[in-house]
């Protein structure tokens, strides 16, 4: 509906902003990606760099400060990464609307088939309630036990 | 030389170090004048010598330092202490001049470091300073492993956790809404996702007040399992409950609620393998589904409390408290509906943190108490069945039924405007509780009527009581069956009748009395038996027309006895005509015409009360001139009347036999 309103309107409207939105959350996502991949490379470049046993053996600590310094920035940019994976999945889930419309409709059709299906059970089963106690009562009342009673009176 | 020194063990001074006597202004340091390995040997052979070493070496000791432990074994002659005192004020005095440095390089006074050489390294030290600086670099790298490991685990952990936190969201979410928001995540523990449990949120008539247990926050538990945050009063349900009595749709119900909320894997924590997961996610479903109820359960209880407030038929509210309801459904019955708590505190508190140990003793003790209750609930059940009221589980399923069907369901066919409704159930459209009320007002009361028949028919053998079940709750429906004995001219009547009469006139074999219970009027409907009123206006009787007619319960024995016996009357007075007697009928009597004028009569003298058979059969001789018998004192009774007792249909049947002789003989004189 919304689209055709947009088409209608020229091309403005609400779906074509949702869509540069959308596009505009896309780049910025890739962009995140992008940045946290090369902040990974780089600093292991300067980790393998630093590996390297320099001939003045005075600069050993600030190298290890560097190591480490560039270690925490890979685990923070791995972290990063996995946010953004985690930020990802929650936006399949929510902005997946397809396949939620499908699931519900998925599940009304599963609830109504339940329902006929518990409907049917129910008739059923007072159908052969109604037939058992037919035929009991019809057992019971020609049986000798029910006519015995008779002869004596 | 030093090293020669080392080899013959004399050397005691382990500082062979070439000291350095002074540094001039320009920087050159100035050393001692070396001494020849010659004297140097003099020296040590001297010194081995223990004479006067001391004394004669002084020049050459001067820049050697001795430590007094090395010092303390010599033997000295005349003071053996000696070399020691020596030894230490050389030490003091080089230990001076370098204060003394210290302290012109503390005040900063000229003192200039000129381009000082570094002394050229061996290929030895230059090779262990590389090892040194190259073991370090490997330790930090293995530091830096170690690091990188720590974290590609934790990450590895939080990358499951999430895996398995989003994937039971996301199995969650097929069945139920799911909501992000941002403001809830703020909070520990919180991803800020929420389930609302509503259905209709739009739907303003759907709910009447906004229910606070509506939703239901997540929590990401610290293994990564998703937790729900159980809001306050969430396991509600309605209980229904006669008035003064524990008979109650509660008990047995409670048993059931949260018998699979027990998660086996509380205790371990780690190593949570998939079926646990699973189970997890089917728990909280369940846990879910019965917020879900309870959310239903609530609405329905005001809905009916709603209801309740106007007046219409059927409706008579006698008490009314914060989630109680008491309706009076006739003058001896009273219903409570009340909207109880399906579990105590204590489970609740277990289901929110199932994590604890403890579940296992509250899931124990349960079962008990439930069994107590069982019992309890026994006796109350089977007190109150005496008085034929409907068990109150079934009340609470049919009212769950019938403001399901008449709310929600409506709301979902709302659209349909033009909708074909079954003409019983339009009132019951139109009010859920009134209908409810009636409905069970109707049960108490054909349970009633039920009995009455049922007591009629234990009395009456040849009587067959059959049930109709009629599939709408406010109808009752029995019928009464009489099956005459075969008439053994049947089959002689009917070849030799088949032309001249219609098959119509023979007589019947069965008959039906149809009683009818629509709320709480009777109805009782039956063919063959011709009411009062045609027989005080002498109106002849159609075979097949039905009779129908209304009565209350007190009278519905006699006007049942009443049809029974008017069909056993048209039965013998039928078969009395298919062997050609002379018979009349007058409502419950047969009369011969036996001889000119005199007539015997059969009377069917019906008597509820009578506990022997109900109905009962008199003879009685009419001569035509007195209209009441004479009263004979010595036998007690009637001259001209005699009692039959309660015959089986055969014993009629053989009566009228009898009497056919008896026609045929007196017919003969």
């Amino acid at each position: 509906m919304n689209k055709a309103a947009g088409g209608g309107g020229g091309g403005g409207g609400p779906t074509a902003a949702a869509a540069a939105a959308a596009a505009q959350k896309q780049k910025t996502l890739l962009q995140r990606v992008d940045a946290d991949v090369t902040n990974i490379v780089d600093n292991f470049n300067q980790l393998v760099n630093l590996a390297r046993v320099n001939d003045p053996p005075v600069r050993n600590s600030q190298e290890a400060f560097q190591m480490e310094i560039r270690a925490a920035r890979m685990v923070q940019a791995a972290e990063s990464l996995r946010n953004l994976v985690s930020e990802l999945k929650q936006t399949a889930m929510f902005s997946g609307f397809g396949s939620l419309n499908e699931n519900v409709d998925r599940r009304i059709a599963e609830f109504n088939r339940l329902e006929e299906g518990s409907e049917r059970l129910l008739e059923r089963v007072g159908e052969q309630a109604a037939a058992s106690l037919k035929e009991l009562e019809a057992h019971y009342y020609s049986s000798v036990l029910r006519t015995s009673p008779s002869e004596g009176s | 030389m030093e090293e020669n020194a080392k080899r013959n063990r004399v050397d005691l001074d382990r500082l062979p170090i070439k000291r350095l006597d002074a540094i001039d202004e320009a920087g050159n340091e100035q050393f001692p004048p070396d001494v020849s390995h010659e004297e140097k040997r003099l020296g040590m052979i001297r010194r081995i010598d223990f004479s006067n070493v001391v004394a004669e070496n002084t020049d050459t000791r001067k820049k050697q330092k001795k430590s007094p432990k090395e010092a303390a074994p010599a033997p000295q002659p005349a003071w053996p202490w000696q070399g020691l005192v020596e030894n230490l004020q050389l030490a003091h005095q080089e230990l001076s001049i370098i204060i003394d440095l210290i302290n012109t390089v503390e005040a900063n006074d000229a003192v200039a470091v000129a381009g000082m050489q570094r002394p050229k390294q061996l290929p030895n030290e230059i090779l262990s300073d590389l090892a040194v600086s190259a073991a370090t670099k490997l330790q930090r790298l293995r530091n830096l492993g170690r690091y990188f490991k720590q974290s590609s685990k934790a990450m590895e952990q939080k990358v499951s956790k999430e895996a398995r936190f989003y994937g039971s969201l996301i199995r969650l979410q097929q069945h139920w809404k799911v909501k992000r928001q941002r403001l809830l995540a703020a909070g520990p523990g919180s991803e800020g996702f929420t389930f609302d449990m509503l259905d209709n949120p739009a739907d303003t008539t759907m709910i009447s007040r906004p229910s606070p247990i509506g939703v239901v926050r997540v929590l990401h538990e610290t293994a990564g399992l998703l937790a729900i945050q159980r809001p306050q009063r969430s396991c509600r349900s309605i209980s229904i409950r006669y008035l003064g009595t524990n008979f109650s749709s509660k008990q047995k119900a409670t048993g059931n609620i949260y018998g699979s909320d027990e998660s086996p894997q509380a205790d371990k924590k780690e190593a949570l393998t998939d079926e646990d997961v699973n189970s997890w996610v089917k728990d909280t479903h369940s846990a879910l589904r019965e917020i879900h109820r309870s959310i239903f359960l609530e609405q329905v209880f005001d809905r009916v409390n709603r209801e309740s407030y106007s007046p219409s038929p059927g409706i008579n509210v006698t008490g009314m408290r914060e989630d109680f309801l008491q309706l009076a459904i006739d003058p001896d019955t009273s219903i409570c509906l009340c909207l109880v708590s399906s579990m105590n505190e204590d489970d609740i508190q277990m289901i929110d943190s199932r994590r604890h140990p403890q579940n296992g003793e509250n899931g124990l003790t349960r079962p008990d108490s439930s069994a107590s209750a069982n019992t309890n609930e026994d006796n109350d059940s089977l007190k109150m069945n005496k008085f034929g009221v409907p068990n109150p589980v079934s009340l609470e399923i049919y009212l769950l039924h019938v403001f399901h069907k008449n709310f929600h369901v409506k709301v979902k066919e709302r659209h349909f405007a033009t909708r074909a409704s079954v003409p019983g159930q339009a009132l019951a459209d139109s009010c859920g509780l009134s209908h409810f009320c009636k409905t069970v007002a109707h049960r108490i009361f054909s349970n009633k009527v039920l009995a009455e028949i049922e007591c009629l028919v234990s009395r009456i053998p040849y009587l067959q009581l059959l049930s109709h079940p009629t599939w709408h709750s406010r109808t009752s429906s029995w019928s009464l069956s009489l099956k005459f004995p075969e008439s053994i001219f049947h089959a002689g009547c009917l070849s030799k009748y088949s032309n001249i009469y219609d098959v119509k006139h023979l007589t019947r074999s069965q008959f039906h009395t149809k009683i009818v219970v629509k709320d709480d009027q009777v109805t009782v409907s039956g063919e063959g038996a011709p009411g009062i009123l045609s027989s005080f206006r002498g109106i002849s009787a159609d075979v097949f027309s039905v009779s129908c007619y209304g009565c209350d319960l007190d009278d519905l024995p006699l006007v049942l006895l009443q049809q029974i016996a008017g069909q056993i009357i048209h039965w013998l007075h039928e078969e009395a005509l298919v062997v050609g007697m002379k018979v009349s009928r007058d409502f419950l009597c047969l009369y011969f015409d036996v001889d000119q004028g005199d007539m015997l009569g059969l009377v069917a003298h019906v008597d509820p009360h009578d506990v022997d058979g109900c109905i009962s059969w008199w003879l009685i001789m009419e001569d035509g001139l007195t209209e009441d018998g004479k009263f004979s004192r010595e036998k007690g009774e009637y001259e001209n009347r005699r009692f039959l007792g309660h015959l089986s249909l055969e014993a009629l049947y053989s009566l009228l036999m009898d009497l056919v002789n008896l026609c045929s003989t007196t017919g003969s004189h």
